[in-house]
């Protein structure tokens, strides 16, 4: 009982954890010695309490022999870091909020793995996410407020829910739960139509219905990078389940039918489509943000200006959705690619998790959380580069918003309780 | 699944890399221009921090400075164009545009210094940019062009630095957004306004953005051509009976030259000879060799641009029939080149065919005098053979000595040129000039031309005289 298997693995997180607070220090004690103002004693404060939290949540695990993947907490410490350094040296208020918001979500984590180890009893209420899913998100379409175009967000009075980031949990919950019970079905068909093998309606019907109608909100409430995350999401996982390229290639069909059909029928798709193949036309309206992006990403050279000494501020929203440009500007190319890097850790160690999953269930469940992590860090990055049309949405762990960061951090513990799960089944050739 | 989702991994961590190479692009090769793009408010808030560095001549005459917060040209219209103008309001040109970067100390090597300067509370100060102009000289070309219209260029052949560039008519640059009058429907004009719409053309640097076409200084390409298709042309006598027909077009000459061989066909500048040679050459080899000279290249493509450059332009040789081979042979028909280009054509037969990369900037400076950075000399292109530039040099020696050019020649130096009056649709034809000296040992190279000027011969040549005897009595 001194040495219970999972003792490595919790040991290997404590040095990791280790590297991750020495990097926050050194981001707080420049901010703290750069920055002189009465209030600075909060940097400390705030950065030795994040630490202590990270730090408990690694020690409750070692105590409770927790088997979870030893490296995805180091890399959300690393996330964290960076995120509360940058939102305090762009606005102290948003820091001290996120630095809220981190802590229920450290909670939120404690919760799960406390309490939801089982996770695969959410495998049995499938229906209840589609219901609820679909009440999430309609409910902004007619209580919501806009912000900066889309109306996804809910006004609690006290904060504001953006109901969609919490959707994509139950999205991904429910095409795990039915595509592990239908996956045979889809990938071989149940009947021969025409030489081709197709399942029945029965099969895909529920899948088709769901997605469908979850699209057509976002697109109602002008969401689209949700949209686009969703649909991304929902592919990679079909894809998983069937391998049948051709419902991938269909997926692609209907996604680029209906891309056609709204840049015709809206005007704010067309905008975003004519700024992302010229931004320079609309240098001081529509294209002003992304340009300004562009300057910040060059502006930062290979090292970066240094933390404090770049101007940012030039770019509109760099807190939310533009905080990558503002990580390039200060740390440089070389900053942005290590940013990279580490959403490619996590990604990678999402699909180690998924690949020693035991069952369809908890394999299509990492998988889909995986896919949706990695594709949303993806399309938000591409999106302030110019590389993809920009879609308003967050960067996991690292963006201002309290929903994204709760939700980011149950998806996080959903994937640890499925990588504790593999664990203890695995034999003891390795002890 | 384990295979699905191994792929799916694959294409998901393979965007990430795609995206890295992108953003990586994005930094490295358009980050000096986004960095000094005019709608970069970055730009603004460096020029207030910094006390932007000084542009000087390769003899230390200051071009560009900073004083008392506004920025002043001491040569004022006589370099406007090559040393540009920044102004908050109507942009950034020229050698200002070009080393922003190095001004505003903004590049990576000048971080640790900018560190230092801020924790030691020190004022920030740009870099300083040294060019290879030599400021007597661009005055003297100035001086020279006159109330004319034209391009002086000055460069020398054995490492690629420009000496003078010089375009006329021009504007003075510290005067740029004073007031100058009103418009029509009574607002305040500035004096760039009235520049930006000056049918003359003041703003445009006609040295290195003018389109000219080439006259009998393009027959140096011909004879380039025609020397490396058949080395035997140079023992060949031609016979010109004063015109030509091809497929019914009628080229005329001059005169009726009677029988020349190869020199003396350059010397008078027989167009009979040099269309007969371009139709034997066919259009294929005439436009590959035009490009081995650059002709429709940009020195600066890929690069850093130190000037704005329009390439030269030469009809593709698919599209060529006879009667215009013919005529582009003798530099009439659809080809245009920009004054620099004709000088590298010079620099290319001085320098035993090799065009050294053309460049202005010397080195870069900190305000301690410590050297950040400095140009090295490289080759750009090989252009033709140097049995094939040594037989063209004697041949442009005797374009001076007895042939048309004889009005750049100078006492006990020997001058190689080649003259050229280009007819035009705008009245009487330009006048150019390209050549060099000593023709023994190349040091410098320049092209001259005079709009609407009348024979090169006259006309331009005597303006390359006064540069070549400026550049060679003044010593290194």
């Amino acid at each position: 009982m001194f040495f219970p298997r999972t003792y490595h693995l919790r040991a290997v997180e404590g040095k990791l954890l280790f590297w991750a607070f020495a990097y926050l220090l050194v981001g707080a004690g420049a901010l703290y010695f750069l920055k002189p103002a009465p209030s600075t004693a909060v940097v400390l404060v705030g950065a030795l309490t994040t630490m202590a939290a990270f730090w408990g949540l690694h020690y409750f695990w070692s105590w409770t022999s927790f088997g979870g993947d030893p490296f995805l907490l180091p890399l959300v410490a690393l996330f964290s870091s960076t995120s509360l350094v940058f939102l305090y040296r762009l606005n102290p208020a948003y820091a001290f909020r996120q630095f809220v918001w981190l802590m229920i979500g450290l909670f939120t984590l404690w919760m799960i793995t406390r309490f939801l180890i089982r996770y695969r009893v959410l495998a049995d209420y499938k229906y209840v996410y589609a219901l609820t899913g679909v009440i999430g998100l309609l409910l902004p379409i007619f209580f919501g407020v806009e912000q900066g175009g889309a109306k996804s967000w809910l006004d609690l009075g006290l904060f504001q829910v953006q109901p969609s980031e919490f959707v994509k949990i139950l999205l991904v919950l429910f095409l795990a739960a039915f595509l592990a019970e239908n996956r045979l079905a889809l990938a071989e068909g149940t009947r021969t139509v025409m030489g081709v093998a197709l399942p029945a309606p029965q099969e895909w019907g529920p899948l088709l219905a769901m997605w469908g109608i979850s699209l057509l909100l976002l697109v109602f409430q002008k969401d689209l990078g949700a949209a686009l995350i969703y649909f991304t999401t929902f592919l990679a996982m079909v894809y998983t389940s069937t391998a049948r390229m051709a419902y991938v290639c269909l997926g692609g069909a209907l996604f680029l039918a209906g891309a056609a059909g709204s840049y015709v029928l809206f005007e704010h798709v067309r905008l975003r489509v004519e700024v992302w193949l010229n931004p320079w036309q609309y240098v001081e309206t529509a294209g002003y943000q992304v340009v300004q992006s562009l300057f910040a990403l060059a502006a930062g050279g290979l090292t970066g200006s240094g933390l404090g000494a770049g101007l940012p501020q030039f770019v509109p929203a760099v807190h939310t959705d533009f905080i990558f440009a503002a990580i390039t500007e200060e740390l440089g190319l070389a900053g942005g690619l290590g940013l990279l890097i580490i959403y490619m850790l996590f990604v990678y160690r999402g699909f180690v998790i998924a690949l020693a999953a035991r069952d369809d269930f908890a394999c299509l469940l990492a998988t889909g959380f995986t896919a949706l992590m990695g594709l949303q860090a993806f399309i938000i990055i591409a999106g302030v580069t110019k590389l993809l049309p920009l879609t308003g949405v967050t960067l996991p762990f690292v963006s201002y918003g309290g929903s994204s960061l709760v939700a980011n951090f149950i998806i996080l513990g959903l994937l640890l309780n499925i990588s504790h799960e593999t664990q203890l089944l695995k034999p003891l050739e390795n002890d | 699944m384990k295979t699905n989702i191994r792929r799916l991994s694959y294409v998901i961590l393979g965007s990430f890399v795609l995206l890295s190479l992108y953003i990586g692009y994005i930094n490295v090769f358009l980050g000096p221009a986004l960095a000094t793009d005019p709608h970069n408010r970055r730009l603004a808030v460096y020029e207030a921090k910094v006390h932007r560095g000084t542009i000087y001549d390769r003899r230390g005459t200051v071009l560009a400075k900073s004083q008392e917060g506004r920025r002043s040209y001491p040569l004022g219209k006589n370099a406007a164009q090559v040393v540009g103008f920044i102004s908050q309001r109507y942009g950034r040109t020229g050698l200002e545009s070009a080393y922003d970067r190095y001004l505003l100390a903004m590049t990576d090597e000048d971080k640790i210094e900018v560190i230092i300067d801020r924790l030691l509370g020190r004022p920030r100060v740009g870099n300083d940019v040294v060019v290879t102009l030599d400021a007597r000289l661009q005055l003297l070309a100035m001086r020279l062009l006159g109330n004319r219209r034209g391009a002086v260029v000055a460069l020398d052949p054995r490492n690629g630095e420009i000496l003078a560039l010089a375009s006329s008519p021009s504007y003075d640059p510290n005067a740029i957004g004073q007031p100058a009058g009103r418009s029509r429907d009574g607002k305040v004009l500035a004096v760039y306004d009235l520049l930006q719409k000056d049918k003359r053309a003041p703003l445009l640097n006609r040295a290195t953005q003018g389109a000219y076409p080439p006259g009998s200084t393009f027959k140096l390409i011909t004879a380039a051509g025609a020397l490396t298709t058949n080395p035997k042309v140079n023992e060949r006598i031609f016979n010109c009976q004063g015109s030509l027909i091809i497929d019914g077009f009628r080229l005329t000459d001059t005169a009726a030259h009677g029988e020349v061989d190869f020199r003396r066909a350059l010397a008078v500048s027989c167009n009979t000879t040099f269309a007969r040679l371009g139709l034997e050459m066919g259009a294929e080899r005439f436009y590959q060799t035009a490009r081995a000279f650059g002709l429709t290249l940009n020195p600066w493509a890929g690069g850093l641009p130190e000037v704005a450059y329009r390439p030269g332009t030469l009809t593709p040789p698919e599209k060529m029939n006879k009667p215009q081979l013919a005529s582009s042979a003798i530099g009439q028909g659809e080809v245009l080149v920009n004054p620099l280009q004709m000088a590298l054509v010079a620099a290319a037969i001085a320098n035993d065919g090799v065009i050294m990369h053309p460049h202005l900037l010397a080195r870069v400076q900190d305000p301690y005098g410590g050297v950040l950075l400095q140009s090295v000399p490289r080759p750009w292109l090989t252009a033709i053979s140097p049995e094939v530039a040594g037989v063209i040099k004697e041949a442009m020696v005797d374009v001076v000595r007895e042939g048309t050019g004889r009005g750049a020649a100078l006492p006990g130096i020997t001058v190689a040129g080649k003259t050229g009056s280009a007819q035009n649709p705008r009245g009487d034809t330009h006048a150019w000039f390209v050549g060099f000296a000593p023709a023994e040992r190349p040091r410098v190279v320049v092209a001259v031309i005079v709009e609407n000027g009348g024979a090169g011969g006259v006309v331009a040549a005597p303006i390359a005289r006064e540069i070549i005897r400026a550049v060679l009595t003044a010593g290194p």
